[in-house]
């Protein structure tokens, strides 16, 4: 099978790489591939969902490039039931079962969880990554069950029964893993896991691209940077005099700093996320929690430098009094309309992103979806769905710096509105209306 | 469902990356930035207006040059008539200095002829008085005697003293 794959790449290579034999090539891979796959494993019914959210969602190991079963361990920590703090390597929470097909001689990797047992204290912990529990894919501690919670788990099971039994059913607090019930504990999880390494990962890249260009100023002083560190520069100017200064005027040194890492850490973030393997691969800004902490970060910004004039509009707006006196109507909307903005801010990254992402996966799935209709439709799906994917990557890529940037320019907007000099300009109008009236008069 | 639940892990991760990043940048990254690119984009202002007025000083100073230029051109042409008319008022009055003295040594002259022929005429006179006086001595001593010897001899020293 390979050695005819490979001589029709060969063949593209000799036909000087045209587009035509190119594509035909990749036809050929396609018409072959999932009739190999199918000749080879027993046919499994496609989860698209599970799939997509495998993806999206977070990992306590981290993909290694192209092998699809196999780990880069990361550090789980966790705080037990009695309040211990416990800190192990991902890779022992999960272990790769090897089972070899007689027929064809080929194995199948698997990834399944298993059981980390600790001693301490002469108490013995237990861990596991929960599949068939309502914490799924998360760690949790584990305890064998006492007669009561026994005959609980059984008055359960019983309930369900009539239903399919094939699949073990999932109890409220309990976990199903290896044929047996356990009891769980969701323990206090702050482990680094791969969404916590990407982050790492990002904040580094953004230190080392600004403390490169700090540098390059220590080094060069007033001479322009070339190049990348030049592409760089033009984005903090563009992003600090067409956005910050623009809109917080002299106010704008001050609330620069946060604004600007905001703004390349969601970018790097973005960007690091549309990355498939290893430092990529992270789908962090299309995750609520990293999201929602950008989102709370501007709140709070927004609202200790709220000045008088700011805090006045939310408690005593300049409405009709029946408005705001007996009912507080406009308070309510007001105070309401404080948590609205760092909300919507949270949820258009995280759904853009999110989006994005999603709907790469779904394109790429589709080549798996069709490949059940036979070999040409699935040809012509994935010449389609690769093309489509690109052409969605590259869109990302926009999408990732319009939302970086509509995120900072937002958050400065709302911060601009909350320390506005309102006194100022209102003074100056009066001036203007006075001189006014005296040139009429 | 996952996504939509914020992971306590991540939001504690999230904030202590965030919040160390945002400080560590603040203190040694955007400051430097902001101001290494406020004062070159200062810099370059000034660049440019010190061009625009080194330029401008440039094109005053051509016009000032040429100013000065017709100002020592004109001077020049001033002095030069200056000094032909000097030159011509040195050669008249030089004229006229020796015209008077030419005047001067001719009238002194003239009066020196005059006393020259005044003596003269006063020698002659005396001369003549004397000669006269000779003659008259002669007539008496030789031709006393007759009238017409007398009357000849002294029509012949009129001859003479005529000739003289």
């Amino acid at each position: 099978m390979f050695k005819r794959i490979n001589k029709s790449l060969t063949g593209a290579n000799r036909a000087r790489h045209s587009l035509r034999t190119v594509l035909l090539a990749l036809l050929a891979l396609v018409f072959l591939c999932p009739q190999n796959a199918m000749a080879n494993e027993e046919k499994k019914d496609l989860d698209v969902k599970e799939i997509i959210f495998e993806h999206l969602g977070d990992g306590y190991g981290w993909e290694v490039p192209f092998a699809h079963v196999y780990r880069i361990p990361l550090p789980v920590i966790v705080r037990a039931e009695d309040g211990k703090w416990f800190c192990f390597s991902s890779a022992d929470l999960t272990e790769v079962i090897i089972t070899r097909n007689e027929e064809t001689g080929k194995d199948h990797k698997e990834l399944e969880p298993v059981i980390k047992t600790i001693e301490r204290d002469s108490k013995t912990y237990r861990f596991l990554i929960a599949h068939v529990s309502s914490h799924k894919d998360k760690v949790v501690q584990i305890f064998d069950l006492t007669p009561e919670e026994e005959k609980t788990v059984s008055t359960e099971l019983a309930k369900a029964s009539g239903n399919d039994s094939n699949s073990p059913r999932i109890i409220d607090g309990y976990v199903y893993y290896d044929g047996k019930y356990y009891r769980e504990y969701r323990p206090l999880d702050i482990s680094i896991t791969k969404n916590v390494a990407a982050l790492f990962i990002a904040s580094f890249l953004v230190t080392l691209l600004v403390m490169c260009l700090v540098r390059f100023y220590r080094k060069n002083g007033f001479k322009a940077p070339r190049k990348g560190m030049g592409f760089f520069e033009m984005l903090v100017g563009f992003v600090y005099y067409d956005t910050i200064k623009a809109t917080l005027g002299a106010k704008a040194p001050k609330f620069a700093p946060y604004l600007l890492t905001a703004f390349f850490f969601i970018l790097i973030m973005n960007l690091i996320g549309l990355v498939v393997i290893f430092p990529g691969g992270a789908n962090l800004t299309g995750n609520i929690a990293v999201t929602l902490v950008l989102a709370i970060c501007t709140f709070v910004v927004t609202n200790i430098n709220g000045n008088k004039h700011y805090w006045k509009e939310i408690f005593w707006p300049d409405v009709p009094l029946f408005l705001k006196f007996p009912l507080p109507i406009m308070q309510v909307i007001e105070v309401f309309g404080m948590f609205t903005k760092p909300a919507a801010l949270c949820v258009r990254l995280f759904a853009n992103m999110m989006g994005g992402h999603m709907i790469v996966i779904t394109l790429t799935l589709l080549i798996f979806i069709f490949a059940a209709f036979g070999a040409a439709v699935a040809g012509a799906a994935t010449v389609v769905s690769v093309l489509f994917s690109i052409f969605m990557l590259l869109l990302d890529v926009l999408v990732s710096f319009i939302q970086a940037y509509v995120f900072t320019m937002l958050s400065t907007i709302f911060i601009s509105m909350s320390v506005a000099d309102h006194e100022a300009h209102e003074a100056k109008a009066h001036d203007k209306v006075d001189q006014q009236v005296k040139t009429e008069n | 469902m996952e996504l939509f639940t914020p992971d306590f892990g991540l939001v504690f991760w999230m904030f202590v990356a965030f919040i160390l990043l945002f400080l560590a940048l603040a203190k040694w990254g955007w400051p430097v930035i902001i101001k290494m690119m406020d004062s070159r984009a200062t810099t370059i202002d000034q660049g440019v207006e010190d061009a625009r007025q080194a330029k401008e000083q440039l094109d005053h100073a051509r016009e000032e040059a040429q100013k000065y230029v017709l100002d020592a051109q004109a001077r020049q042409q001033e002095m030069l008539r200056e000094a032909a008319k000097m030159k011509s008022d040195i050669i008249e009055a030089a004229r006229t200095e020796a015209q008077r003295a030419a005047q001067k040594e001719m009238d002194s002259a003239k009066i020196a002829i005059e006393q020259a022929r005044k003596e003269a005429e006063l020698q002659f006179r005396n001369e003549v008085g004397k000669f006269s006086i000779e003659i008259a001595e002669k007539m008496l001593r030789t031709k006393m005697s007759n009238d017409s010897a007398q009357t000849a001899l002294v029509n012949k020293l009129l001859d003479e003293i005529e000739k003289n």
